[in-house]
């Protein structure tokens, strides 16, 4: 009773100290950027401005974090303003892009994380303002923040497009690619959200988890070459691109070690779903507790593993099993084993908030019932999109290569993702699944989607070498 | 009753766990064609070096190694359509008989169980029915008066074609699935290869023999042009279509911008050097101290140098090394090139071998009466043409449409329905029923209905209060 009587002594927090803090942070990164930009005498350049929409979706990740955390409402209003600001600057940033390149800025990586992060940051404000998620920012926002940190890592030059990728139809296709991936986005984290609500047991997302980082860093671990070594492109710092041997045939360098580092931190994230399973089996309570702990290892090994892996692969010269000599590499070079390794430590850390902060999340969600009607929402909207992006894309491949459609590995699974949202809408419609098969169904709609985005340019070959 | 086998094959092919259980094959299947190499995408020293050739020969019989064209892949993909076409067929009667014969006078059985219903106490009916009817017609549910038994009652209703949109859905994918079957069937690749100047009526399939065309095509140029970097910006070439010996179609390809003609179209692939020569330019001195003249002559060319002297160009090396008296060429590349002229003279008979540069052992140079200099040389490029005939892409395009219009109809148009019925209560109070639902979107219409029933509800009260005011004002007879 002590403590009870304790805790209503608390007062209600108002939640002034961090709004003061990120808005001091923000004004103080803003004046020194300003600095920066007085010295150089440039302002508005996409590199200014998409510096300042880190600055801004920042603050309104922390904002929304401390919302997530605390409950304070204060927190809202302000992120929401973050991310407004944020959003301008990114706008800005995409229209610098567009205008220096000359065409919209959907022909590298880098251009289209420009364009993802700033549908996302949308996203969220019409989820937020529309639909009331007001927590979903806690997701988003990070991110669009590991969106911007990774263009920063990628920045690369405006390159001329080769003549194939000269097509309105193209950016038609990608345009609505980026539209429906991240409405898909947007429906997982509303399933996800839902499982929550719906209650089901934080040690079953510890599971996920865990096999969601052994799904990454096997991923990663397919370029595990003999002796430890990890296979990363190889970049050709004067052309600004990947080193080729003949045509689509990258040549690849082996960075010593780092393949033994990255298959230590393959067991850590691999342990957790070890010590759940065996959980399961004994039902001792301590199993689970030191899994927790193990999760906590393995976020600070992950975060070894990712500053080793800039700290190797930003510059240095290394042999290759394919060709005499040494040979350069990049960051650029490697963007989806970075991507892989940031969402590993991403998800790990969502991970750790709910298990510390699931009542309060649970406080702050819509109820289960409407974040399920919210998800199907999403992706009767993210489904028209989807066959659009199909069609505008095979009619881009007639025009180019004279055949609509040739079973090349991007084209095979954006069928599939296609299939499994119809499978999804299929089942609820017809068979009235709700709740949690729904649910797990949008989830596995995304991972598909993930796949067909990054696995399938990382680990098949195929046509669309470009993206 | 007993079903008859056809019957039971037909049932089950039209239920939606069949249907699912295909679809999980199609996306197993589909999958594991990307995960292993593909014929004949992938060389076959490429497959054997992938795979040990144990593997290589179990996956050439199970048809894994081109899973897209196997048989069983196509019988599973008809097994689809199949499926679709018995679902639709089997649900279609029940949704024309609720789409063609809507349900406009609900019973008490409906009334208690519908889920979105209000009851409005009234004192005159006809009155209440009007203003119930202005309102519907106003939020363009376009209500109708239906006669019950002695008195009537309303029905009105928004996008009643939207229950028909999943079936518009479903025929487009069939649409798809008749065009790209057409294609296969009766659809092609080639390939031709044209130097400025060739005309070709005969294009060569990946495998299989030639195809004749109709007409000819005929390359007029072709180029290519770069950024400042040297990374290409467009390739292109000119073209033209000859039937009978005249031009009837010129255009400039390029890359994404295809020529068509015919119902076969000309897609710009490649461009590259032939390693041979266009046009070389000389300069041509005689030997009698007369003015020297330049002359552009083609590979086995034949050109008048004056009145009894001709030139011929016989051969041209672009890349030439000269070994145990030979000239071989070593690449195709334009390095260090080699010419061989004959001269010959009328009056003598006589023919001279002149080679620039002067080759020894093989040149006449001395004995010509003409001394050569190069001055320019124009190399041959080819361009590579795909050539494609797919007369099934029109089902295909037009399904894509009619999937977009349709999958916007079933998602966005949301086929709502709203009755009005006055009814009396237990105790003889008269009521107006009001009741209503959607097709989806359930939460939405939730609102809208109690917008609807609010709206009628102040109108009423409104209606109520001027004819009482009426009714007061005729008792005092003012």
């Amino acid at each position: 009773m002590a403590r009870v009587a304790k805790i209503e002594q608390q007062p209600v927090p108002t939640g002034t100290a961090l709004v003061v803090a990120v808005g001091l942070g923000v004004a103080f990164l803003l004046f020194m950027a300003f600095l920066n930009v007085v010295k150089s005498g440039n302002l508005l350049n996409d590199s200014n401005l998409l510096y300042a929409a880190l600055i801004f979706y920042s603050g309104a990740g922390t904002l929304y974090l401390g919302f997530g955390i605390t409950g304070t409402p204060a927190y809202i209003r302000f992120a929401s303003l973050a991310t407004w600001a944020g959003l301008i600057a990114n706008t800005g940033a995409v229209a610098h892009r567009w205008i220096e390149a000359g065409h919209p800025p959907f022909a590298s990586i880098y251009e289209m994380l420009l364009m993802f992060v700033w549908t996302l940051a949308v996203l969220t404000l019409i989820a937020e303002k529309k639909f009331d998620v007001k927590v979903i920012g806690t997701v988003t926002m990070p991110v669009a923040i590991v969106g911007v940190v990774l263009m920063q890592l990628l920045r690369t030059e405006v390159r001329p497009l080769v003549p194939a990728l000269q097509s309105t139809w193209l950016h038609v296709h990608v345009t609505l690619a980026m539209l429906a991936y991240a409405a898909c986005a947007l429906s997982f984290a509303l399933a996800m959200m839902f499982l929550i609500q719906d209650k089901t047991k934080t040690e079953t997302f510890l599971a996920a988890t865990s096999l969601f980082g052994v799904a990454t860093y096997a991923g990663v671990l397919t370029r595990f070459e003999k002796w430890g070594g990890l296979s990363v492109v190889a970049w050709n710092p004067q052309e600004k691109s990947e080193v080729f041997l003949s045509k689509s045939v990258r040549l690849f360098v082996v960075i010593p070690d780092l393949g033994w580092l990255l298959l230590l931190v393959l067991a850590a994230v691999a342990a957790p779903f070890v010590l759940y399973l065996i959980w399961r089996k004994t039902q001792n309570q301590e199993f689970l507790d030191t899994a927790n702990r193990a999760v906590f290892l393995s976020i600070l090994l992950q975060v070894l593993a990712l500053i080793f892996f800039i700290l190797r692969v930003r510059d240095g010269h290394y042999a290759s099993l394919d060709a005499d000599g040494l040979f350069p590499t990049t960051l650029a070079a490697s963007p989806f084993i970075l991507s892989g390794l940031i969402g590993g430590i991403f998800v790990s850390l969502l991970y750790l908030l709910l298990l510390w902060r699931r009542e309060e999340l649970e406080r702050m969600l819509p109820s289960a019932d409407q974040l399920d009607r919210i998800t199907y929402k999403t992706i009767a909207i993210a489904f028209p999109l989807l066959t659009l992006m199909i069609a505008a894309g095979a009619y881009w491949a007639n025009r180019t290569w004279g055949s609509y459609w040739s079973w090349d590995p991007k084209e095979t699974w954006a069928a599939i993702t296609w299939l499994v949202y119809a499978g999804y809408l299929h089942m609820r419609i017809t068979r009235g699944w709700r709740g949690r098969r729904a649910a797990y169904f949008a989830i596995l709609g995304f991972a598909v989607v993930m796949f067909t985005f990054f696995g399938v340019t990382y680990l098949l070959p195929g046509l669309h070498a470009y993206a | 009753m007993a079903a008859s086998a056809p019957r039971k094959i037909w049932q089950t092919l039209a239920a939606i766990k069949t249907g699912v259980v295909l679809l999980i094959l199609v996306v197993i299947l589909s999958a594991a064609g990307t995960v292993i190499l593909q014929r004949p995408a992938t060389e076959p020293d490429e497959m054997l070096r992938a795979y040990s050739p144990h593997v290589l020969r179990l996956l050439d019989a199970l048809g894994l190694t081109d899973v897209f064209h196997a048989w069983w892949f196509v019988l599973l993909l008809s097994l689809v359509s199949l499926s679709i076409i018995a679902a639709s067929v089997q649900r279609f009667p029940n949704a024309w008989r609720f789409f063609s014969r809507p349900y406009k006078s609900p019973d008490d059985a409906f009334r208690k169980a519908l889920p979105q219903h209000k009851l409005i106490p009234i004192q005159d009916e006809e009155a209440s029915l009007s203003i119930a009817e202005r309102v519907l017609h106003k939020e363009g549910f376009g209500p109708e008066r239906i006669v019950r038994e002695k008195n009537f009652s309303l029905f009105g209703e928004r996008n009643r074609f939207s229950e028909m949109a999943v079936y518009i859905v479903h025929a487009s994918l069939l649409l798809i699935f008749l065009g790209t079957n057409i294609d296969a069937l009766l659809g092609w690749r080639a390939f031709v290869t044209l130097t400025r100047g060739q005309q070709s009526s005969q294009v060569k399939p990946q495998n299989g023999n030639p195809h004749n065309l109709l007409f000819a095509i005929r390359c007029d140029g072709a180029g290519q042009e770069n950024y400042a970097d040297g990374t290409p910006k467009r390739w292109w070439s000119d073209l033209s279509v000859l039937e009978n010996g005249k031009v009837t179609l010129r255009k400039q390809i390029v890359v994404n911008e295809p020529l068509v003609y015919r119902g076969i179209r000309f897609y710009q692939a490649s461009y590259g050097k032939t390693g041979k020569i266009d046009r070389l330019v000389l300069a041509a001195t005689p030997r009698n101290g007369q003015p020297s003249k330049e002359i552009t002559i083609g590979l086995d060319e034949t050109l008048p140098l004056d009145a009894g002297t001709t030139v011929r160009l016989a051969e041209f090396i672009p890349d030439y090394v000269v070994s145990d008296g030979q000239v071989y060429a070593r690449s195709n590349e334009l390095e260090n090139p080699a010419a061989h002229l004959v001269v010959e003279s009328k009056k003598s008979g006589q023919a001279v071998d002149v080679w620039l540069p002067p080759i020894e052992g093989l040149e006449q140079n001395a004995s010509s009466p003409y001394a050569f200099e190069g001055k320019d040389v124009q190399m041959a490029y080819f361009t590579g043409l795909e050539v494609s005939h797919e007369p099934g892409q029109w089902a295909v395009w037009a399904g894509a449409v009619l999937m977009g219009i349709g999958l916007t109809v079933v998602f966005y148009f949301v086929h709502t329905r709203m009755w009005v019925v006055p009814v009396r209560d237990a105790s003889g109070q008269l009521q107006l029923w009001i009741g209503g639902i959607a097709n989806k979107n359930k939460d939405a219409f939730e609102q809208r209905f109690n917008d609807l029933v609010e709206q009628i509800e102040s109108e009423l009260k409104v209606s109520v209060r001027t004819g009482a005011a009426a009714s007061a004002a005729v008792l005092t007879g003012k």
